[in-house]
């Protein structure tokens, strides 16, 4: 008894602490990124896309999870990223579960219409596999020799990354496995680490969890846009059961990104504003959200396909009927008419334009300054120390 | 009644004089578990702490003020006019003047040469001589044969600039590796139609056409080949159909690669891949034309995707029987725009449109302006991952650094150092450095030790270690403090009982 009452003093006081230790602990490093990189105006000039989907959960209850990466990675692939760019972590118990009444398919809606798993799936980290450790060296590259292309994440300054992550998660966290957890923080610093090394040139970042938005309010790294299902202290809710399959089979966020994505095909204008303005709070069922700060592009000037497409532009060379080796005269812009997708003039102006959406969002999203953060955990530290001595003391002299 | 009852003959003991609760005994005991608390401090820290080698910080920073210079000494032969190389030499400075950024790190010096008599005493190792001599421009190894005359002197100037600093699409040049590999894929997009291309001469045409290419790019890269004939390579899209065979739009082009159905290079290795692939349109489908961004039919039927590799589409003509070898007229064709592809994607300069050249691959002005581009690409991008890796050490705390990174950056350092060394000897050792700085530059930033442990709140560990710690520590520090002042107090008693 004499024990276990400072233990429950103790715990009561670090989850007390818990509750307001929101203190984000890179703010002067976003000041330094805003002041260098922020809104520096420069428009999508990247040659490769590449796709990393995270199912963090297991388990046969967690079905829909898998459903949503799945979907996810049907959409990537649909769209044109190749499957040596898509990165797929997947439990991947479900498809072959005991339980599953329809072995080798996952369906993500209750008629069953389009099996998910199909005949072509690649999936790179697969079971035991997918923990918070590879994650992170997928995402900084730091690799052993020994590991396999299919499992690297091989991008480089011109790559546009989608980084997708689903599971069970909460404040600042997400769970990988039931076992281990990954933190907005090692999120942020990989990152970061992937920037320092210029190992992107923009990143996509989606997240459907509880809480989700939490997850990317760390991110001090420029070029990223990020979007959550549900904000601080709200679930995301699962979208509907199937009766035969008998659990639920997709994560209403994801259904209706999903369902958005239908409509799109390689070729598509859409932009990142129409995809965000789809979103239906009523339908979701949470708050999804939207961090743009970082993001130097007006929302409404970024295409869907920037991110989940294949290859942006394409120069078509003027015909060539040499018989023998010999050097080509001229490689120079007069003779190659280039077509991009995005024409240069429009990339003039979106260079020149204020930066609307990222302007904007930045009230919303942006520096939650807290400059006494530090001073703040060397109190709580002491604090804990002090506590422990009275505790000991009162243990001691108590009697 | 007596509250306890003892056998006959026994006596109750005193507690205290119990052999282990003497004091000595218990103080003993009490004390042999804090000296193992404290012996294993050390050892606790030892095994807890991350290993944190120092990094040669200021080495890295001072090393990332240094940039690249390459002295570039251009000689003037046989000038009539003794006022013609001061000319140049101004018109030159201009030219760096207006365009400082792509002049960056040359040193430009223009020398006269009368009748074989150098003006100067000093050789130097590569210069490039411009030889006056009327006709058209020709370009050979090092040399250039120009018809140097007062007026021609600007035009002279701009053509030295296009050969020395020549411009350069950044976005379709793939970044610099010391290994590529290039795959070359047949793709037949439906063979049961019929009419097929069953296989080709690949090798002979590689070392046709591009064998002399490769070995001339030796210095730089070390090429692997691999090549593959496939015989079902549906499009993702159906074609635009036109009055005669089909069309491919500009947007058609940007969707052309179905990479979700071809399988286009093997993954034996994470060197970067380039790919070249001739497409031969389904019998049905034929002939299948590229479009100009006004729908018409052009005649192009190549085209590039920027750093990823080049597609050429053949025809086959109508009558050409089924299921043969690709026709040596088309491997020909097809192979001078795979050359030229290879090239625009290496970041090969091409020569000043009005040029001739005698060389039969690359002239030196080439090749130097190459090497001068990816050695000063290189060492930048070694300087930045060098200070890279010196940040992130420095901003994430929990980020280990063992010995083989610090090896790695330390011998990245010294592979700079060599490279600003030899700068104005050999260009083909500036590059060789330069790229053994990046590449051990990024080994350090890429090593699997650098993994930081993850992030963890300090309510969490809290939460974690006090009902791990507390429960075992209390007893034993209340103990301490109760047999400390049970001594101070008989301490006191005995000084009390003295007096």
């Amino acid at each position: 008894m004499l024990l276990s009452i400072p233990h429950l003093i103790l715990l009561l006081f670090s989850w007390s602490w818990g509750i307001h230790a929101a203190s984000p602990s890179h703010e002067e490093i976003v000041g330094d990124f805003f002041n260098k990189n922020g809104h520096a105006g420069s428009t999508s000039n990247h040659t490769n896309n590449w796709a990393v989907l995270v199912c963090a959960s297991r388990y046969w209850f967690n079905y829909r999870h898998m459903a949503n990466a799945l979907g996810m990675y049907r959409t990537v692939k649909r769209l044109g990223i190749p499957d040596s760019n898509i990165i797929l972590m997947l439990a991947d118990d479900a498809a072959c579960n005991a339980r599953n009444k329809f072995p080798g398919s996952v369906y993500a809606n209750p008629g069953r219409g389009l099996d998910l798993y199909g005949d072509n799936i690649e999936v790179d980290y697969r079971g035991y596999e997918v923990t918070v450790e590879n994650f992170i060296r997928v995402l900084t590259g730091r690799m052993e020799p020994s590991v396999p292309r299919s499992k690297r994440l091989l991008t480089d300054a011109r790559s546009n990354v989608f980084v997708y992550m689903t599971g069970h998660g909460g404040n600042e966290f997400l769970k990988f496995q039931d076992n281990e957890e990954i933190s907005a923080f090692d999120i942020a610093d990989a990152f970061e680490q992937m920037w320092q090394k210029r190992r992107y040139n923009e990143i996509f970042f989606m997240i459907d969890t509880c809480q989700a938005n939490t997850m990317y309010s760390k991110f001090y790294s420029p070029n990223i846009l990020a979007t959550g299902s549900s904000k601080m202290d709200q679930n995301s809710y699962s979208y509907e059961n199937d009766n035969d399959i008998g659990v639920a089979v997709i994560d209403r966020y994801t259904h209706y990104v999903l369902e958005y994505m239908e409509r799109i095909n390689k070729t598509s204008h859409e932009t990142m504003r129409d995809l965000f303005d789809s979103y239906d709070r009523d339908k979701i069922g949470s708050d999804p959200g939207v961090r743009a700060d970082l993001f130097p592009r007006p929302l409404d000037e970024v295409r869907i396909t920037d991110f989940f497409g294949g290859v942006a532009q394409v120069e078509v060379q003027p015909p060539c009927v040499a018989e023998d080796v010999s050097l080509p005269g001229d490689f120079s812009s007069e003779g190659d008419v280039s077509l991009s997708n995005d024409s240069s003039s429009e990339d003039q102006q979106s260079a020149q334009s204020p930066v609307h959406a990222g302007g904007k969002a930045a009230g919303a999203w942006g520096q939650s300054t807290d400059r006494g953060s530090d001073g703040w955990r060397g109190t709580r530290a002491w604090g804990g120390i002090l506590l422990l001595a009275a505790l000991v003391g009162w243990a001691g002299w108590g009697k | 009644m007596p509250p306890h009852i003892h056998p006959e003959g026994t006596t109750l003991r005193d507690p205290s004089k119990l052999f282990h609760q003497t004091d000595y005994i218990r103080r003993l005991i009490i004390a042999s578990y804090w000296v193992i608390i404290i012996l294993a401090i050390p050892l606790w820290w030892q095994t807890t702490s991350i290993e944190r080698l120092s990094l040669p910080t200021s080495r890295v920073h001072a090393q990332a003020e240094n940039k690249l210079r390459f002295p570039v000494h251009i000689k003037l032969e046989s000038v009539q006019d003794a006022s013609l190389p001061s000319a140049l030499r101004h018109l030159l400075q201009d030219r760096i003047r207006r365009s400082p950024q792509a002049w960056k790190g040359l040193d430009v010096r223009v020398r006269e040469v009368r009748d074989g008599q150098d003006v100067d005493a000093v050789e130097p190792a590569d210069s490039y001589t411009i030889k006056a001599d009327d006709g058209i421009p020709l370009v050979s190894q090092r040399q250039l044969t120009y018809p140097v005359r007062g007026g021609t002197l600007p035009i002279l100037a701009d053509a030295l600039a296009s050969l020395l600093v020549p411009p350069i699409d950044a976005h379709r040049v793939a970044q610099y590796s010391p290994r590529y590999r290039l795959a070359f894929t047949l793709l037949n997009e439906d063979a049961a139609a019929g009419k097929s291309i069953s296989g080709w001469d690949i090798s002979g045409a590689i070392s046709r056409h591009l064998s002399p290419i490769l070995s001339g790019l030796s210095v730089l890269h070390n090429f692997t080949i691999e090549s593959q004939v496939q015989f079902h390579a549906p499009l993702a899209f159906s074609p635009t159909r036109l009055d005669k065979g089909y069309g491919l739009t500009p947007e058609d082009l940007t969707v052309f690669v179905n990479s979700a159905e071809w399988s286009l290079s093997s993954s034996v290795s994470n060197d970067p891949v380039l790919h070249f692939i001739v497409f031969i349109p389904s019998a049905s489908r034929r002939p299948l034309q590229i479009l100009d961004a006004h729908g018409l039919p052009s005649s192009s039927d190549a085209f590039l995707l920027p750093q990823w590799g080049g597609i050429v589409i053949y025809n086959p003509p109508p009558e050409l029987d089924a299921h043969v070898q690709l026709p040596s007229s088309a491997l020909n064709a097809v192979f001078s725009a795979f050359a030229n592809q290879l090239l625009a994607l290496l970041g090969v300069p091409g020569l000043p449109r009005e040029m001739r050249t005698d060389a039969s691959v690359l002239t030196g002005w080439q090749l130097d302006a190459l090497l001068r581009r990816r050695a000063l690409e290189n060492a930048e991008g070694a300087q930045d991952t060098l200070e890279s890796i010196v940040k992130l050490v420095d901003q994430i705390e929990n980020m280990p650094v063992g010995q083989d990174v610090r090896g790695d950056v330390q011998d990245a350092l010294t592979a700079l150092d060599k490279m600003y060394a030899s700068a104005s000897a050999s260009l083909n050792e500036t590059l060789r450095q330069s790229a053994d700085a990046l590449t051990l530059a990024s080994r350090a930033f890429f090593n699997p030790g650098m993994l930081a442990l993850l992030y963890f709140p300090a309510e969490h560990n809290f939460a974690v270690y006090t009902p791990l710690f507390a429960s075992a520590m209390i007893p034993l520090i209340a103990a301490a403090i109760r047999e400390v002042s049970v001594w101070r107090k008989q301490r006191r008693e005995a000084a009390q009982a003295l007096e």
